[in-house]
């Protein structure tokens, strides 16, 4: 009788904590990064935050050292990887010229200035996401350094995702690898807009409504410039693609980011849709200047691809 | 209930959690692109020795600290990992104790748990199943975990094991 009586507590209880984790899920959702999911998010960033910095800290030398371990076993796996890169690289030298012709042609008619002076926050990535299926994760840095909701993150490489959760010291980066992440691109080779969508992995999608000319292998896709600043390098084109059905274009686009190997990052703070540039920045590959400037880019060029939603 | 075991339960799985947000994932320890589900394995080695109430309840703990401090929905790793204790305290009650035993729950229970949080999180907007990368990030920190629980259960049974065990049955 007593067993029976305690397997009906635990039994009471499981099903009580199912529905506080529903309506939790639920009201979580519908909040939409605010109400009290917040509040308790932010507490524990604060109260984790100085854990996982000396989790961290103690922790890199063997991180650095099974990724080395790591490193010898895929060694053939890279070479392969560096081959195709470099022939992806050598034709891309070769698209280089045109495109840069093509560049100075656009600014001479559209008469813009170009401006890579963005101002910037270098950030640490503390948080590595809670499981394989997590593509957010937390930075040092929130709004105490001026960092707000939306502003793109950006590495070495290219584009990391965007701020989609701020506390005073601590801010959350949804990766562009989220499905939920839709960002506006432009081919740099071809110029047609177009948007690229995570996919759980570093290959995203990207689709071209209107395409005139095919996506080649090997072109280099940038923000066109709407919600994100223009010109960020998001990746390259992974298989050449036409629209010969004329229903829009779709393929892989290889992220230039390595997620893998994250830890610095750039956020670029005080961008407003407003200040969306010109075709003229679309190859500055790496807009991550040290010092923190004033964006003096007249509003209103902006290119009309659609904006970017998450 | 004493409190003892239960408070050295929750030091467990706080160290766990930050073992898990801090040490593995991308960028740090993540093997095969894939890192072991480190959590799950200590709530249920302490969920072997504590009482189904305080199981239940780390279990759920466990898991909103995961979703605090992760880009998920607040609940969803909770309401995964309640499931997973609740069923690996069915579980426990026909099972005989042993290495094989507990491997095989483990194993098991991981997977329920990650394919509980994929079903419940794609009801609630998220979309994990664009890819077949979600296959590996599944079924590999199941395997991860085998090796984790051969170093967890040890520990946990030195440290909250010590008292005569619960029994089987709840």
């Amino acid at each position: 009788m007593q067993s029976f009586q305690r397997f009906d507590r635990s039994t009471s209880l499981f099903i009580v904590l199912l529905i506080v984790a529903f309506m939790l899920a639920t009201f979580d959702v519908r909040a939409d990064g605010g109400g009290v999911g917040t509040t308790m998010r932010d507490g524990a960033q604060t109260l984790f935050s100085p854990l996982q910095e000396v989790a961290s800290a103690v922790t890199r030398p063997v991180v650095g050292f099974i990724d080395a371990l790591s490193d010898i076993a895929s060694l053939r796996e890279e070479n392969d990887a560096l081959r195709l890169e470099n022939e992806s690289l050598r034709s891309e030298v070769q698209q280089f010229d045109s495109v840069q012709s093509e560049l100075e042609h656009l600014r001479e008619l559209n008469d813009v200035q170009v401006s890579g002076d963005l101002p910037s926050v270098l950030a640490r990535i503390g948080s590595a996401g809670s499981s394989a299926f997590d593509l957010a994760r937390w930075i040092d840095k929130g709004s105490n350094d001026g960092i707000s909701i939306g502003d793109a993150v950006i590495d070495e490489h290219g584009l990391v995702g965007r701020i989609d959760l701020v506390f005073d010291g601590s801010a959350r980066v949804r990766l562009i690898l989220d499905p939920n992440v839709t960002v506006a691109v432009r081919d740099t080779v071809t110029n047609q807009a177009g948007t690229v969508t995570g996919n759980n992995e570093e290959a995203l999608v990207l689709r071209v409504f209107d395409a005139e000319d095919p996506a080649r292998a090997g072109s280099v896709v940038v923000t066109a410039g709407s919600r994100f600043p223009a010109g960020i390098v998001v990746g390259t084109i992974a298989e050449t693609a036409s629209d010969d059905a004329g229903f829009g274009l779709v393929t892989t686009v290889t992220t230039a980011v390595s997620f893998s190997k994250l830890d610095f990052v750039r956020v670029i703070v005080g961008y407003s849709p407003l200040d969306a540039r010109s075709e003229g920045d679309l190859l500055e590959e790496a807009p991550v200047p040290d010092e923190r400037t004033t964006d003096t880019t007249e509003p209103g060029t902006e290119s009309g691809t659609g904006g970017e939603s998450s | 209930m004493r409190g003892r075991p239960v408070g050295i339960a929750l030091l467990m799985v706080v160290i766990a959690v930050v073992a898990q947000t801090a040490v593995f994932g991308e960028g740090r320890i993540n093997p095969f692109g894939a890192s072991p589900a480190v959590v799950i394995v200590v709530v249920l080695a302490c969920a072997r020795y504590l009482d189904p109430e305080p199981s239940l309840f780390l279990g759920f703990t466990a898991g909103m600290m995961l979703d605090l401090l992760g880009g998920s929905p607040l609940g969803l790793w909770a309401m995964s990992y309640t499931v997973a204790v609740y069923v690996g305290l069915r579980f426990r009650a026909r099972a005989e104790d042993g290495p094989l035993v507990i491997g095989v729950g483990v194993f098991a229970l991981t997977l329920l748990a990650s394919a509980l949080f994929l079903i419940v999180g794609t009801l609630f907007g998220e979309r994990f199943f664009t890819s077949t990368a979600v296959i590996k990030n599944t079924l590999l920190p199941a395997v991860y975990n085998l090796a984790i629980a051969a170093a967890a259960f040890p520990i946990v049974t030195r440290l909250i094991g010590d008292r005569r065990r619960l029994g089987w049955s709840i």
